[in-house]
């Protein structure tokens, strides 16, 4: 046990390491060429100048949010790999994206952010994002067992489904809108409104924090929902609160930075392999690990062809899906503690 | 289990305490930056630019050399490629375009408009041009153009001369025979060119009738093209697809404009980013396009 911890210990202490380090790098990075003992100047004497507000009012803003969007989506991932014990679950696999998508198209088209006010976008997304993970489960139910297979074609289907819907919403909108919805759906972490940051931040964190107090669970459920209710645990409560996180964190996720994809399946997947199915550690670390992840991916996508940008969601693909074949290949993936 | 709502409840807690504490956090957006807020700057020296039309309005009202910076879609007139670029129409770098210390950034309707917002937040003048909905529309944004820039009397003359050709043009067209035309913007999906976009303004002007003007969306169907038969069919997409469209078209052998030959493909650049003055040149292609024959 003690040497579980030890190791444990260790692992968050080099995730966090890398964390910094990623931090720090994108801070740095970028289309305006700043070398770092300038930037260290400007830290410490340039309040006021320009060189101030492009590191803390355009580069932060975006660090900030590549941790809790990254962290979040992980989190989601693990979450619901756990709970399905299955490996191709994550928020996009499951049509939970493609809901919180849809919520979000509907109140840009109806205009409820005019009249609401920023804020409604997140809430919309949420609603999107619950109202397909009840669909998709009560859909997967037969005769009180949950099919996992039936699961996951049911999830697919429906991220079909609100896809065309997305598009149908595009095909019959105004253009302004239109741009709005294009913008929204190449996904970015670009966002002026400190308020959704910090939101998203809260959120991820609270999620994690929540999350934890479900780690013995998560770790029974891997052993199967019927022995999980043998070892004591009030299965249908925990699913039921597991699945609102879930949500939450996925539906505010997209409702911020848009659709981007990969975050949530790639990461716990790679975290398992390192530090095993003990949700203990598993659900930090992937926290973490997302965090690192999406923010590295949002630098490359910043300057790789600067002073372009491309979405993020390009380089999480292509990054995250050829280390995560590359890892696979290298080491037989071993899944949800079987 | 009452250990574990009691743990949630403290959780609750401290989130919510959190929570309070994290939206009390100065915001940055408000800060005060290295810049003053400029609300209207007299003769701004430092003009960046985002898009095509914005850019060849500048040329036209002769402050290029106070433009410092464009899109890459920039090209016309060609000295304009060789200013900074700070992004394409649609995703601008906003680090680059703040180094760059604009006293006036130019945006347009496709700027992203997170984009804008923050470049506002960050105390950037930045002043929005809306879509071009038709001929009054491109005049109006060209004189808000000089004066933002103090080039009010310039903008005005080549208003009025625009003005001028355009209602001379309308005049020599008037007695000839009105042709049916479909304009194509896009290939796939179809697109055409409704009422409320200002190339309905072209076809007008030049006396075509516009087939697809009462459309409510942009995406038309070919059948109904079929069925409303136009004469003059004018592709406006560039290169291969263009073409391809073109022999696509012509193997309709209902299609009066298949059958005269009347299927044209016109430069998009010259048709989608207009001035008052490039609008007279491509409306008289159109009436040239319309009439040559009569």
């Amino acid at each position: 046990m003690r040497r579980k911890v030890f190791y444990w210990s260790a692992w968050i202490l080099v995730l966090f390491c890398l964390l910094l380090t990623v931090m720090l790098f994108s801070f740095c990075a970028g289309p305006v060429d700043m070398p770092l003992k300038k930037i260290l100047k400007v830290i410490f004497e340039g309040r006021g100048t320009s060189e101030y507000s492009i590191l803390f009012d355009i580069r932060l803003p975006r660090i900030i949010l590549g941790f809790a969007i990254g962290g979040a989506l992980s989190l989601a991932g693990v979450i619901l790999q756990g709970m399905f014990r299955n490996p191709l679950v994550e928020p996009y696999t499951l049509g939970i994206s493609g809901g919180a998508a849809v919520g979000v198209c509907l109140n840009i088209v109806l205009g409820l952010s005019r009249g609401l006010g920023i804020i409604s976008l997140p809430i919309c997304g949420f609603l999107g994002a619950i109202l397909v993970i009840l669909l998709v489960y009560s859909l997967s139910i037969r005769k009180g067992i949950l099919k996992i297979q039936g699961l996951l074609l049911t999830g697919v289907m429906i991220s079909f489904i609100s896809s065309s819907l997305i598009m149908l919403i595009m095909s019959v909108s105004h253009t302004e809108d239109l741009h709005g919805i294009v913008f929204w759906v190449m996904g970015s972490l670009e966002e002026p409104n400190w308020l959704l940051i910090k939101l998203a931040l809260g959120i991820a964190v609270f999620g994690l924090a929540v999350s934890y107090l479900f780690c013995f669970d998560l770790n029974a459920f891997s052993l199967g929902e019927e022995e999980a209710l043998h070892l004591g645990i009030n299965v249908e409560r925990t699913k039921r609160l597991l699945f609102i996180v879930a949500s939450l964190l996925t539906g505010f996720s997209v409702s911020v930075a848009g659709i981007i994809g990969f975050v949530g399946l790639v990461v716990p997947h790679f975290i398992r392999m390192f530090v095993g199915p003990d949700h203990r550690i598993l659900l930090i670390s992937s926290f973490l690990c997302g965090a690192i992840f999406l923010i590295f991916c949002d630098t490359l996508a910043r300057i790789i062809i600067a002073p372009l940008e491309l979405p993020v969601g390009v380089i999480t693909g292509i990054l995250g899906g050829s280390l995560f074949i590359y890892a696979l290949s290298k080491k037989q993936v071993s899944l949800g503690g079987k | 289990m009452r250990r574990n709502i009691i743990l949630l409840v403290v959780l609750f807690g401290i989130c919510a305490v959190a929570f309070y504490f994290l939206l009390k956090l100065p915001d940055n957006s408000a800060r005060e930056t290295g810049f003053s807020r400029y609300p209207m700057v007299h003769q701004p020296k430092r003009i960046i630019s985002l898009g095509p039309s914005i850019t060849k309005g500048l040329y036209l009202l002769g402050v290029q050399d106070r433009l410092i910076a464009n899109t890459i879609y920039c090209v016309d007139p060609p000295e304009a490629k060789n200013k900074e670029k700070i992004g394409t129409v649609v995703e601008v770098s906003i680090e680059k375009v703040f180094n760059l210390k604009p006293d006036l950034v130019l945006a347009t309707s496709l700027t992203n408009p997170k984009a804008r917002v923050k470049l506002k937040n960050l105390g950037v003048n930045v002043v929005t041009f809306s879509t071009l909905k038709d001929f009054n529309n491109i005049c109006k944004q060209f004189l808000e153009l000089g004066r933002l820039v103090d080039k009010e009397n310039e903008a005005k003359e080549i208003v009025k001369s625009a003005e001028n050709e355009v209602i001379s043009i309308r005049e020599k067209v008037k007695g000839l025979h009105k042709l049916k035309v479909f304009v194509q913007m896009g290939v796939r999906p179809l697109f055409a060119a409704t009422g409320c976009y200002f190339v309905n303004d072209y076809i007008e002007f030049a006396g075509g009738i516009n087939i697809a003007k009462e459309a409510r969306e942009g995406i038309y169907s070919r059948e109904q093209i079929l069925k409303e038969n136009p004469d003059v069919i004018i592709i406006t997409t560039m290169g291969m697809a263009a073409e391809e469209e073109k022999r696509i078209w012509q193997k309709y052998e209902t299609l009066s404009a298949a059958k005269s030959g009347r299927i044209y493909i016109i430069d998009t650049d010259e048709i989608t980013s207009p001035t008052p003055q490039s609008f007279v040149k491509t409306l008289e292609d159109f009436v040239h396009i319309l009439h040559s024959g009569e």
